[in-house]
């Protein structure tokens, strides 16, 4: 028995020197990206870069998200001409599912087994950042024009918030704006130039087209997804912004969301709802149910972002929606201001350099290639995005749809660029999915001090979030 | 395990134990080293990470500390301390939710199917032209991917989808088209496909266990006059019990640990699924990956794991009879 016993511990012993072997190992690079060991870092990758860096061959990993019909074709497609360029260099594309792609990234920066090349969604960067998930690109960002360069809004995000050090460039960019059905606002007899203008404008602009027949059939004012999707709460905050409420206070340490302003801009958004301007079996689906929804003109009106101009585009082999009544009678506005001014959520999306990636030089070659001017148009033109570049923002050569996103991002505004943003916005989901309950009518009464107790609650964990 | 039995080997005293271990690994020397690599392969897969998790409990671990976990701040079992006691501690206040849901999913699921499976195995263990025609029909849920039952059932609870078609427009069953997907009818809204999904698994299962009870006790029974009903209450289900035993665990864990069709029919795994869609699974990846409570949720873990342990000591205090003199 006690021989087994040693032999057992033996083996057990055995194993926990090779596991923690690879700890150590992602342990050191870990400390190499918080600036501890540079030297370290550098001299393991450097014989393999230094020598000859554009003849070694290397196969760049690749993490995107889905921001196109066909995320991995129009991703190669576009580096396609640096490809030919560079024949040493291949690069295998995963794509991760926008709802599970948090946890899998935030798996990978926790293991260090991940990509090379990794997108994140501008929220993302600076909590990846702080765990040590990614490589600074400070004394690089030089290479690709620096912050003058891109969307001030989207550069923002690149660092953490009091910070200077920069973690990721600006890929792609996109806005909320309203999209409308011409035909339907035109046959209620309401003026596309003022409905957008503010919030009583809009509101009743909204009531003029709520129930129009269109087709035979009924249609509903605005289309809003629920709970049920990974967007509740960019949906919401354009709102309270517009309302003269904030996420944060200024120094980021207290929470103001659930204030009086903030109050006004959820009890307007969603009383939208409340008020029967919304079909409440919408408030079930997800944002692309709702756009296939507008597509299939159950709706007058929805709020997205400038893919759905891009999907109205696309032919109905190539899975988009170019045959739908809605492709051909739709117009893109800005959403209406409200007693705080004019809003809406700029979002997008950053590349970054993974710290447990082996080609960081390679990788760095890529990004830079990406967020230039040519790799910028040529994603944008497949995707449906914005361009990241301010000087592709303002080109004259946009579309009036394009020219209509590129306004908005103008005021468009993010959220703070805090490392605990990301357990803060699962909280807020959380506590926002419940606000949408309450507006259904199966949690309770819809009211300001029913919606009032959810945000506070809602504010509490933030608090807790935001101050450990 | 079966390689061989005990009864030759007289009882010797501890030290001839040795010896006789000796002797029993020269004579199996082939076997054992066949099960090598398998002792190999289960301790890293099961036993590394366990206790990896176990020791996860005590740390203090979010983003900041997660980079080098395992050198995190230990706290001991302030974790754990915070999950019973602190009402503040907001992974605790999710879970009661969703400890109250697992606990309604998993028994009316795990009755659901076991009593489904079994009348429909009951049903197709007789003879009929066209059995088994029938019998791969009735497979069809199961073989049915769990990501697309959520998916599916997804658009049918919708509530202007077509199971509020049937009972509104219908059968007229309520005034209103009531919500499936939000509020409390969440619940029904994932118990019904599990066990849409999950019964026909327990048909295959009891069907095999019906065939091994021979006929001529059930001929011999009707003889001595008894129905149906007592047929089956005293014959059937007592030699069934053995299959029932295991399944019963089988589905039980199954369902505690049940997380694909919240997450697939709510968000994909983003949104909440609401106080009455939230099961374990769903709350401790949410806990643990969306609020980077990575020590707490740990610990919550160890605390399912201990639970379920104790849920399968009661089941075999239950069973032992039975899965012993098989």
């Amino acid at each position: 028995m006690k021989k087994t016993a040693v032999s057992i511990s033996a083996l057990l012993m055995a194993f926990s020197v090779v596991v923690s072997g690879c700890g150590g190992n992602s342990n050191s690079t870990n400390a190499a990206n918080n600036g501890g060991v540079k030297e370290e870092s550098s001299a393991t990758t450097a014989p393999a870069t230094s020598k000859a860096p554009s003849m070694e061959p290397v196969t760049l990993n690749a993490w995107v998200m889905p921001n196109s019909p066909k995320p991995d074709a129009d991703f190669l497609k576009t580096i396609d001409p640096y490809l030919k360029e560079h024949p040493n260099v291949s690069v295998k594309v995963t794509v991760l599912d926008w709802g599970s792609a948090w946890t899998k990234i935030t798996t990978a920066a926790t293991s260090g087994e991940g990509p090379d090349l990794l997108q994140l969604g501008s929220t993302w960067v600076p909590a990846i950042a702080s765990m040590g998930g990614i490589d600074k690109v400070t004394d690089k960002v030089a290479d690709v024009g620096g912050a003058e360069a891109f969307l001030p809004a989207i550069w923002k995000t690149t660092s953490i918030a009091g910070d200077s050090e920069v973690y990721g460039v600006p890929w792609f960019v996109d806005a909320r704006a309203i999209y409308y059905r011409t035909d339907v606002f035109k046959q209620a007899g309401v003026d596309t130039a003022t409905a957008f203008k503010d919030w009583d404008s809009f509101k009743s602009a909204l009531q003029a087209v709520n129930g129009q027949t269109v087709d035979g059939k009924k249609i509903a004012a605005l289309g809003l997804p629920g709970k049920n999707d990974w967007n509740v709460v960019h949906n919401i905050f354009p709102w309270i912004w517009a309302a003269g409420g904030d996420v944060l206070s200024e120094d980021n340490k207290n929470v103001t969301f659930n204030e009086d302003k903030g109050l006004d801009g959820v009890m307007y958004y969603t009383g939208l709802a409340a008020e029967g301007l919304v079909d409440k079996a919408s408030l079930e689906k997800n944002s692309s149910q709702i756009e296939g929804d507008f597509g299939d003109g159950k709706s007058a009106v929805i709020i997205s972002g400038p893919w759905l101009a891009k999907n109205f585009a696309t032919p109905k082999a190539n899975g988009g929606m170019d045959d739908k009544k809605a492709a051909k009678n739709f117009a893109v506005a800005p959403l209406p201001a409200g007693p705080g001014g004019q809003a809406t959520f700029v979002g997008g999306s950053e590349l970054t350099v993974f710290s447990g990636s082996k080609n960081k030089e390679a990788t760095w070659e890529l990004i830079k290639y990406l967020t230039a001017d040519e790799a910028q148009k040529a994603y944008a033109a497949v995707s449906g995005q914005l361009p990241a570049r301010l000087s592709l923002l303002e080109s004259p050569d946009l579309d009036a749809n394009m020219k209509a996103f590129s306004e908005a991002t103008k005021y468009g505004r993010t959220y703070p660029a805090i490392p605990q943003w990301g357990p803060t916005e699962t909280a807020l989901q959380k506590h926002f999915a419940n606000v949408w309950d309450i507006v259904a009518g199966v949690k309770g009464k819809y009211s300001r001090e029913s919606v009032k107790e959810e945000l506070d609650s809602a504010a509490a964990e933030v608090k807790a979030i935001i101050n450990q | 395990m079966g390689l061989h039995t005990e009864k030759n080997l007289p009882v010797k005293a501890a030290a001839s134990k040795r010896a006789v271990w000796r002797k029993r690994v020269r004579d199996n020397k082939f076997a054992y080293m066949l099960m090598v690599p398998t002792i190999i392969f289960m301790l890293l897969v099961h036993l590394l990470p366990m206790i990896q998790g176990f020791w996860m409990s005590f740390l203090k671990l979010n983003q900041f500390t997660l980079g080098k976990y395992l050198k995190a701040p230990f706290v001991g079992i302030d974790n754990y301390v915070g999950l019973l006691f602190n009402s503040d501690n907001p992974v605790r206040q999710g879970l009661n939710f969703a400890i109250r849901n697992t606990a309604i999913y998993a028994v009316i699921v795990t009755i659901g199917v076991m009593v489904m499976g079994l009348m429909m195995a009951m049903l197709l263990n007789r003879d009929f032209p066209g059995r088994s025609i029938a019998r791969t029909a009735m497979l069809l849920p199961w073989v049915v991917p769990s990501y697309v039952v959520g998916v599916l059932w997804g658009f049918m609870w919708q509530q202007n989808g077509i199971i509020n078609y049937f009972l509104v427009d219908v059968l007229h069953l309520y005034a209103e088209k009531p919500f499936w997907l939000l509020g409390p009818n969440t619940i029904w809204a994932i118990i019904i496909p599990t066990i849409w999904r999950g019964w026909p698994f327990l048909m295959v299962i009891f069907l095999a266990g019906l065939q091994t009870i021979p006929e001529d006790i059930y001929e011999a029974a009707t003889i001595d006059g008894a129905g149906k009903f007592r047929q089956f209450w005293n014959m059937t289900l007592p030699m069934l019990k053995p299959v029932i035993a295991v399944q019963l665990l089988f589905q039980i864990i199954n369902n505690v640990y049940s997380y694909n069709i919240v997450s697939t029919m709510f968000g994909n795994g983003a949104g909440y699924p609401g106080e009455w869609g939230d099961l374990l699974m769903t709350a401790l990846t949410r806990q643990s990956f969306g609020y980077w409570s990575f020590g707490s949720g740990s610990a919550a873990s160890i605390m399912l794991m201990f639970a379920m342990l104790m849920i399968v000591g009661v089941w075999y205090r239950a069973f032992r009879t039975e899965l012993n003199t098989q």
